[in-house]
């Protein structure tokens, strides 16, 4: 038997690590990946509150989450394909012709 | 110890490994599969919860398609484990946001461990009632309830679609004579 | 098996479907005249948007889809705004769609109307799930015209910055809306607000915690979206990057879509929750300190710019300082100055930047100086400037400092009227400081353009949308700064019908 907080705090650890990712990294599609995961940690915490309270409304919260980053990833993944192009790098830090 | 707990466990295990390992990668290939490990082992933890319908659309959705297009996206610009990551930022700043990050989990954990949310337990051995997270269970609340959201999405894909094109396409050239509007000559060249 | 479909009322959402498909309508005519059709695919867009504006008059309120889709004054108000802000970022576009963007004129027009619809579904959305994708739609479109020239490394990694920052904080916000959801059960945000009073009785105040997790996370969410510090690093570099008629839009509507998005979330769902005797979720504070840092931070920082878009893009952070006063005081007035400041924000601010990106176009310059004694060449431009300006310092009697006014007013009353709301006198305090600060870098613009011996190079002629575009500004800063009474009228019905279902 396992204890809904258990997955939440799970959900909380993999958010954090996400967070970590976004902050730490340098490579701009580690930090979209990272994104993702953050993402994916509200969606188990979504489903842990779900269970818990025995209603579904929290599943159409993750499914349609699912859709929507699956928009964010194709526009994200095409600017990111762009700035390569534009730039030869997908370095964060060499994206600073404008101060940060 | 029985064998709920030791599910849960291993694929938390998992899920937290593979996702400290995906931030910690050189390798951006390496990053991709690591993220794909760990949504697995969290669609395992999806079945636990009852989502037996999103723990598939997990797999085939996420790590499926969305992971891939990532792989796509790193093969498709040749990066490799050596590429230029820059200098190593400052060891005061690094060490800044670790712990601002880490403050945050932590605070995060002890929230939630204080206030537990646990209105019970569950597993795979105390199953929800019936068809809780089947597909039509969820489709039942979906195309009822939640049919405007729904109509949303489609609404977004197909902008995400749009955007995605103007993004991506590959061009010649922009920049035309001031003012004039007209089209350049090689136009034609350009359009598909 | 019978499924009980809710009461659809599609009428009701007519404005934002027609939009919708007058967009995809912009994409298909661009195509199908192989993309020769000059500037006529703007003026259509801009045709679009006005019909979408009578059809939003007769429309009304109501709800459709059962309880999903609301139209109260709080959605057509805004509604109003968006239309309005898209209405003039397009106009001022000509002038690039004849160089720049010549590949993908129709795709460029469609994209602004798309992220239009996204903000009237979000500000129609009385849930937390439409309200997120509401969200997403008015930004994914953004993402893209942010980087819209692809040639241009600033604009790209204008694109990038924004991609970044906005995916981020989406992020956040979800995970603010997860644990909402856990702790009431529902995603009503009507219902939610029931559920939450329950769960604290059931907790014993002891959700708090939660409560203050949450409420951070939301802020960090949306405060990206206002560029609310410390969530604002993003903006000068975003607005300085991306195609400036995007950049004004980004600064009014997006901006406008946050506020709404936080009016939903923060005062409609968790706000009635400020209880002396729990007193949880106190936010008040913690949103008068950022809007604090924001007065301070942005109006000092403009001062030190040369760009002009960077500039404007401090100025923009201040702003929103002075509007988040009135977001926290919370009584009658409060919301309704808020309501009527973004609509005087909008004719200012959609003005100046037109004339930016006039400016910008014709002479490929958006460094400060480069207005040197432009009074003497454009005498009209500069003076529609410069009454910009003057109402985005606030000076009577345009419709800028009637909006300041409003919302130092409806701080003072809340402050007096509750003896815990003390710190806002410190607030407007700090607002009426910071106001001259803004006045010292308005002029100095006012200053270069007037009073400068030197000559201006550059003889501009306007073309008529841009023309168009700055007429519907001063008209606007001059009328409702003269003549505030209908909008304020219609701007006060929003308090009082905020979260109740209107028919």
């Amino acid at each position: 038997m396992v204890p809904i907080s258990a997955y939440l705090i799970l959900a909380a650890v993999l958010f954090g690590i996400g967070t970590i990712g976004v902050l730490i990294t340098r490579n701009v599609i580690v930090i979209f990946m990272s994104i993702e995961l953050m993402l994916n940690a509200a969606n188990l915490a979504l489903i842990a509150f779900s269970r818990g309270m025995n209603v579904l409304d929290g599943h159409v919260f993750v499914f349609l989450v699912l859709t929507v980053a699956a928009a964010e990833a194709a526009v994200g993944l095409a600017m990111i394909v762009l700035i390569f192009r534009n730039r030869e790098t997908i370095n964060i830090d060499r994206f600073s012709i404008m101060k940060w | 110890m029985n064998l709920d707990t030791i599910v849960f466990l291993v694929s938390a295990v998992v899920a937290v490994f593979s996702a400290t390992m995906m931030i910690s990668q050189r390798n951006t290939v390496a990053s991709v599969l690591y993220l794909i490990l760990s949504l697995l082992a969290q669609a395992v933890l999806y079945i636990q919860l009852s989502a037996l319908f999103l723990s598939a659309v997990l797999i085939i959705v996420y790590a499926g398609a969305i992971m891939v297009l990532f792989l796509f996206v790193v093969m498709l610009l040749n990066l490799r484990g050596n590429q230029d990551l820059g200098d190593k930022p400052s060891p005061v700043s690094r060490i800044t946001k670790y712990l601002v990050s880490i403050l945050l989990v932590v605070e995060l954990v002890f929230i939630i461990r204080g206030i537990g949310f646990d209105t019970g337990t569950v597993g795979i051995m105390t199953l929800a009632a019936d068809d809780f997270g089947s597909v039509a269970a969820v489709a039942r609340i979906l195309f009822t309830n939640y049919l405007y959201p729904f109509e949303l999405t489609g609404v977004l894909l197909l902008v995400a679609i749009v955007g995605a094109v103007v993004v991506s396409k590959r061009e010649k050239s922009y920049e035309t004579p001031a003012g004039s509007g007209n089209m350049p000559d090689d136009r034609k060249k350009v359009e598909i | 098996m019978d499924l009980q479909l809710p009461e659809l009322n599609l009428l009701k959402m007519l404005p934002e479907i027609f939009l919708f498909l007058w967009a995809l309508a912009i994409i298909t005519f661009d195509l199908g005249t192989r993309r020769k059709t000059g500037a006529t695919v703007g003026y259509l867009s801009l045709l679009g948007l006005l019909i979408t504006g009578l059809i939003l008059v007769f429309t009304g309120y109501g709800r459709g889809f059962g309880n999903m889709f609301y139209n109260d004054p709080l959605a057509l108000f805004f509604k109003m705004i968006f239309l309005g802000a898209s209405f003039m970022a397009i106009g001022s576009s000509f002038g690039l769609t004849n160089q720049k963007i010549v590949n993908h004129r129709g795709e460029y027009f469609a994209l602004i109307l798309f992220s239009t619809v996204g903000m009237m579904f979000l500000s129609s959305s009385n849930e937390l799930l439409s309200l997120y994708i509401g969200l997403e739609l008015t930004t994914i479109p953004l993402f893209v015209l942010a980087a819209f020239f692809k040639d241009n490394k600033l604009s790209v990694e204008a694109g990038i910055k924004y991609l970044v920052v906005g995916a981020f904080s989406s992020a956040l916000l979800l995970y603010g809306l997860s644990f909402l959801y856990g702790m009431t059960g529902t995603t009503d945000i009507l219902l939610m607000k029931v559920n939450l009073a329950v769960t604290q009785l059931k907790f014993e105040g002891n959700i708090g915690l939660v409560l203050i997790i949450t409420i951070i996370l939301l802020l960090a969410g949306i405060g990206f979206k206002l560029s609310l510090p410390p969530f604002h690093q993003w903006a000068p570099d975003v607005y300085e990057g991306s195609p400036t008629p995007i950049a004004a839009f980004l600064s009014v509507g997006s901006k406008a879509a946050g506020l709404v998005a936080f009016a939903k979330i923060m005062v409609n769902g968790l706000y009635a929750f400020y209880d002396p005797v729990m007193r949880p979720n106190d936010w008040g504070v913690l949103v008068g300190v950022l809007a604090a840092a924001a007065m301070i931070l942005g109006n000092v920082v403009a001062i030190r710019q040369n760009n002009i878009k960077r500039m404007l893009a401090y100025s923009s952070i201040a702003q929103v300082g002075y509007i988040m006063i009135g977001m926290v005081s919370f009584n009658e007035l409060g919301l309704a100055s808020v309501a009527f400041y973004i609509f005087a924000y909008m004719f200012a601010n959609m003005g100046a930047f037109a004339v930016v990106a006039f400016f910008e176009d014709k002479t490929g310059s958006c460094q400060i100086e480069s207005y040197t004694g432009l009074a003497k060449s454009s005498p009209v431009l500069s003076i529609a400037m410069t009454v910009f300006l003057l109402s985005l310092a606030g000076i009577p009697p345009l419709a800028g400092f009637l909006a300041k006014f409003y919302v130092f007013a409806a701080a003072i009353k809340m402050a007096q009227a509750e003896g815990s709301y003390n710190w806002l006198y410190w607030l407007v305090g700090i607002g009426l400081l910071t106001s001259v600060f803004a006045l010292y870098y308005y002029a100095n613009v006012i200053k270069t353009m007037f009073f400068s011996d030197a000559d201006s190079p550059y003889k501009l002629s306007f073309t008529l949308p841009v023309f168009t575009v700055i007429m519907i500004g001063l008209v606007g800063v001059f009328l409702f700064g003269l003549y505030p009474e209908p909008i304020m009228k219609f701007a006060s019905e929003i308090p009082t019908s905020l979260g109740f279902i209107v028919d």
